[in-house]
C-alpha cells in the first residue's frame, strides 16, 4: 500500500468509526422505539465496515487487478432494481389507496402523508440515485480509461448511500421527518449522506484525475455537476439544530418564507441536478454507445451543460408563485425557467439527432427505444415544466393534479426509460454476457412501461385540468358554485385509471428486474474468436 | 446594505456576469481550433475501451 492510500484508509476509518459511535449513542440513548432501531441499523452497517477495514488495513500486499472495478457496479445494479421494485409497489399501493381510500387502513403508520415520501424516496434516491451511481462508476472508468482511484472507497459509497436510503424509508412510517419534501429524514441520516457523498465526490474526481484520455468526457462534466451541486443542496438545505441525542426531532436553522425558499432552491435543483444532469451524462454515454454513433453535436452537449447549471439555480422559486416570497424573486423563477427550455431542447434534439442513421435500432433493440422514447418525455416534460412556471398559468396548475402528472411525465418517462435503457446495455456488458437473456420480455417491458405513462400522464392532466376549473368557477355574486368534496368526487374515474396505468408500470419494471436476474444467472460469452484467422473471401 | 442595493445590483452586474460568463464559454466551445479536439471526444466512448491506469 502507498503512503496516499494508507492515509485514505485511515480518514475512511475514522469516518465509520465517528458514524459507529453515532449508532451506538442512538441506540443508547434514544428514546422512541424507531429512532432506537436507526441506531441499531447504524451501528451495524458501520460496525461491519470496520470489520472489513481493519481485515484491508492488515493485507500488506492487497491485489489490484489491472482491470475496471465492476463489482460494485453489479451492486448498484440489483441496489437499482429493488429499490425501483419496492418504490414503484408503494407509489401503486398509495394510488389505489387514493382511489378507493378505505384502503389505508386507517392507521397512522399508513397514513398517506407518512407513505408517500417512503414512495418519492423509495424512488428517487433508491432507485435513481443508484442508478445514477452505478452507470457513474462504469462511464467514468471506461471514459477515464482508467480503474476507479480507491478499492475501499467505491464501498464506502455505495453501502453509506443505501444506509441513508434504508433509514429515510423505514424512518417515514414511524412518524421520522423534518417534513421538507424530498429532503425529509432527519438530521442522523443525513450526516450518514454527508459522508458517503464527499467520498462519493473525492472517488470520481481522483479517478478523472487519474485519467490516461487528455480530454474529459461530456458525460462526466453532468455526473460532476450532479455530484457537486447535490453536496451543496443537501448541506444546505438540512443545516438544523438536533433537540437532544436522545430523540430524531431537530429545528432547521432557517424559518419563514426563507425557509420555503431554501427548500423550493433544494427541491427544484434535485429535479435539475439529480433528476436531470445526471441522467443527461447517462444518455451522452449510453446512447452513443447503443447506437455506435458519436453524439450529433459534442458541442452543443457542452453549452447544454453550462446553460442547465446556470439556468436551473434560479428557477426554484417557481414553487413559490403569489405566497408570501417577493415578487422580483418570482419573477425571476419564472424568467429563468422559461429561458431553460433552450437547453433542454437542445439536448433533446442532440440525443434524437445522434439516432440519425441508426433508426433501424429503435425498431429491432428495445432499450435504444428506450432511451429514445425517454429524449421524448425528456422533452414533454421540459416544456411542460417552463410553461407551468409562467405565473398566471400556475394559477390554474398549481396544487392541482397537474403537477403530479407532469412529475410523473418526468420520472417514469424521462429518468426511469433512461434508466432502464441504460441497463439493458450495461449489465450484458459487466457480466459479459452475449445480450439480455429475452428481447421479448424487453420488448413487453417496453410497452408495458409506455402505455403505463400514458394512462398515468393522461389521467392526471384530466383530474388536474378539472380541479382547476372546478375551484375557479364562480356564480354571479362571485361565490363558488362547487364545494371542496365536488372536486373530490369528480377525480374518482382519473384516479382508477391512473392506479392501472401504475400497475401496468410496476408489472412491466418485475418484467425487467426477472430478464435481468436470469441475464446475469445465463452463460457467459463465448472467448473472442481468434483475430489472426485467416480473412474470408466473397464467394467463400 | 438594503434591500433594495442587492437587488439592484443583481438586475445589473449580475446580469452582465452571467450574460459575459456563457458568451465566453460558447466563444470558447466554437473557437475554431478546438473543433479537433471535440471531434476526437465525440468518437471517445465509440473505441474499445480497453483499461490503460
Amino acid at each position: 500500500m502507498t503512503t496516499f492510500e494508507r492515509i485514505e484508509i485511515s480518514v475512511i476509518f475514522v469516518v465509520t468509526f465517528a458514524v459507529f459511535i453515532l449508532g451506538v449513542a442512538i441506540l443508547g440513548f434514544g428514546r422512541e422505539i424507531g429512532y432506537v432501531f436507526h441506531g441499531w441499523l447504524i451501528a451495524i452497517v458501520a460496525g461491519w465496515g470496520l470489520m472489513n477495514l481493519i481485515n484491508r488495513m492488515n493485507d500488506k500486499q492487497p491485489d489490484i487487478p489491472h482491470e475496471y472495478a465492476d463489482t460494485v457496479i453489479k451492486w448498484g445494479v440489483w441496489a437499482t432494481f429493488i429499490w425501483g421494485v419496492i418504490g414503484f409497489t408503494i407509489g401503486d399501493l398509495l394510488a389505489w389507496q387514493l382511489a378507493i381510500p378505505s384502503w389505508n387502513g386507517d392507521m397512522s403508520w399508513s397514513n398517506f402523508g407518512r407513505v408517500r415520501p417512503m414512495h418519492t424516496t423509495a424512488v428517487i434516491f433508491g432507485f435513481g440515485g443508484n442508478a445514477l451511481m452505478a452507470t457513474s462508476f462504469y462511464v467514468v472508468q471506461r471514459t477515464s480509461r482508467a480503474r476507479l482511484a480507491s478499492e475501499v472507497s467505491p464501498w464506502f459509497v455505495f453501502f453509506g448511500y443505501n444506509l441513508f436510503v434504508l433509514l429515510a424509508v423505514t424512518g417515514y412510517p414511524m412518524g421520522i421527518t423534518q417534513s421538507k419534501e424530498y429532503a425529509e429524514p432527519e438530521w442522523y441520516a443525513d450526516l450518514v449522506l454527508t459522508f458517503a457523498w464527499v467520498g462519493y465526490l473525492w472517488l470520481y474526481m481522483r479517478t478523472l484525475a487519474n485519467r490516461a484520455e487528455p480530454h474529459i468526457y461530456v458525460a462526466n462534466w453532468y455526473y460532476m455537476g450532479f455530484i457537486v451541486v447535490i453536496a451543496m443542496l443537501h448541506v444546505v438545505n438540512n443545516l438544523s439544530m438536533p433537540i437532544s441525542i436522545a430523540y430524531p426531532k431537530s429545528y432547521s436553522l432557517f424559518a419563514g418564507v426563507q425557509d420555503a425558499m431554501t427548500q423550493w432552491w433544494y427541491g427544484h435543483n434535485a429535479v435539475g441536478f439529480l433528476l436531470t444532469a445526471g441522467f443527461l451524462g447517462m444518455m451522452y454515454y449510453f446512447l452513443p454507445k447503443a447506437v455506435n454513433r458519436p453524439i450529433y453535436s459534442y458541442r452543443l452537449s457542452i453549452i447544454g451543460f453550462w446553460g442547465i447549471t446556470f439556468l436551473y439555480l434560479w428557477a426554484g422559486s417557481h414553487h413559490l408563485h403569489y405566497t408570501a416570497l417577493p415578487d422580483w424573486v418570482q419573477y425571476l423563477g419564472m424568467t429563468m425557467s422559461v429561458i431553460l427550455l433552450v437547453p433542454s431542447w437542445g439536448s433533446v434534439f442532440n440525443g434524437i439527432l445522434t439516432i440519425n442513421g441508426a433508426w433501424d435500432k429503435v425498431r429491432t433493440d428495445p432499450a435504444v427505444r428506450f432511451m429514445m422514447v425517454a429524449m421524448l418525455f425528456y422533452g414533454l416534460a421540459t416544456f411542460e415544466g417552463s410553461f407551468l412556471a409562467i405565473r398566471p398559468v400556475n394559477t390554474l396548475s398549481h396544487y392541482t393534479d397537474w403537477t403530479v402528472g407532469h412529475v410523473h411525465a418526468g420520472a417514469l418517462g424521462w429518468v426511469a426509460f433512461i434508466s432502464f435503457g441504460a441497463m439493458y446495455k450495461m449489465v450484458p456488458w459487466i457480466w459479459k454476457r452475449e445480450g439480455t437473456y429475452s428481447l421479448r420480455l424487453e420488448a413487453w417491458h417496453f410497452w408495458l412501461a409506455l402505455s403505463g405513462t400514458l394512462i398515468y400522464v393522461g389521467a392526471m392532466w384530466n383530474s388536474g385540468i378539472t380541479q382547476a376549473l372546478m375551484w375557479q368557477t364562480y356564480d354571479a355574486d362571485g361565490n363558488f358554485v362547487y364545494a371542496f368534496i365536488d372536486t373530490v368526487d369528480a377525480m374518482r374515474p382519473y384516479y382508477f385509471a391512473r392506479a392501472i396505468g401504475g400497475l401496468l408500470y410496476l408489472i412491466g419494471a418485475c418484467l425487467g428486474a426477472y430478464n435481468i436476474y436470469m441475464t446475469v444467472k445465463g452463460p457467459a460469452m463465448a472467448p473472442a474468436p481468434d483475430k489472426h484467422r485467416p480473412i474470408m473471401q466473397p464467394g467463400e | 446594505m438594503t434591500h433594495d442595493t442587492v437587488l439592484v445590483f443583481s438586475k445589473t452586474w449580475g446580469a452582465v456576469y452571467l450574460l459575459v460568463v456563457f458568451l465566453l464559454a460558447a466563444l470558447w466551445i466554437y473557437w475554431p481550433s478546438h473543433k479537433k479536439t471535440y471531434d476526437k471526444a465525440a468518437q471517445s466512448p465509440l473505441t474499445d475501451e480497453e483499461i490503460k491506469r
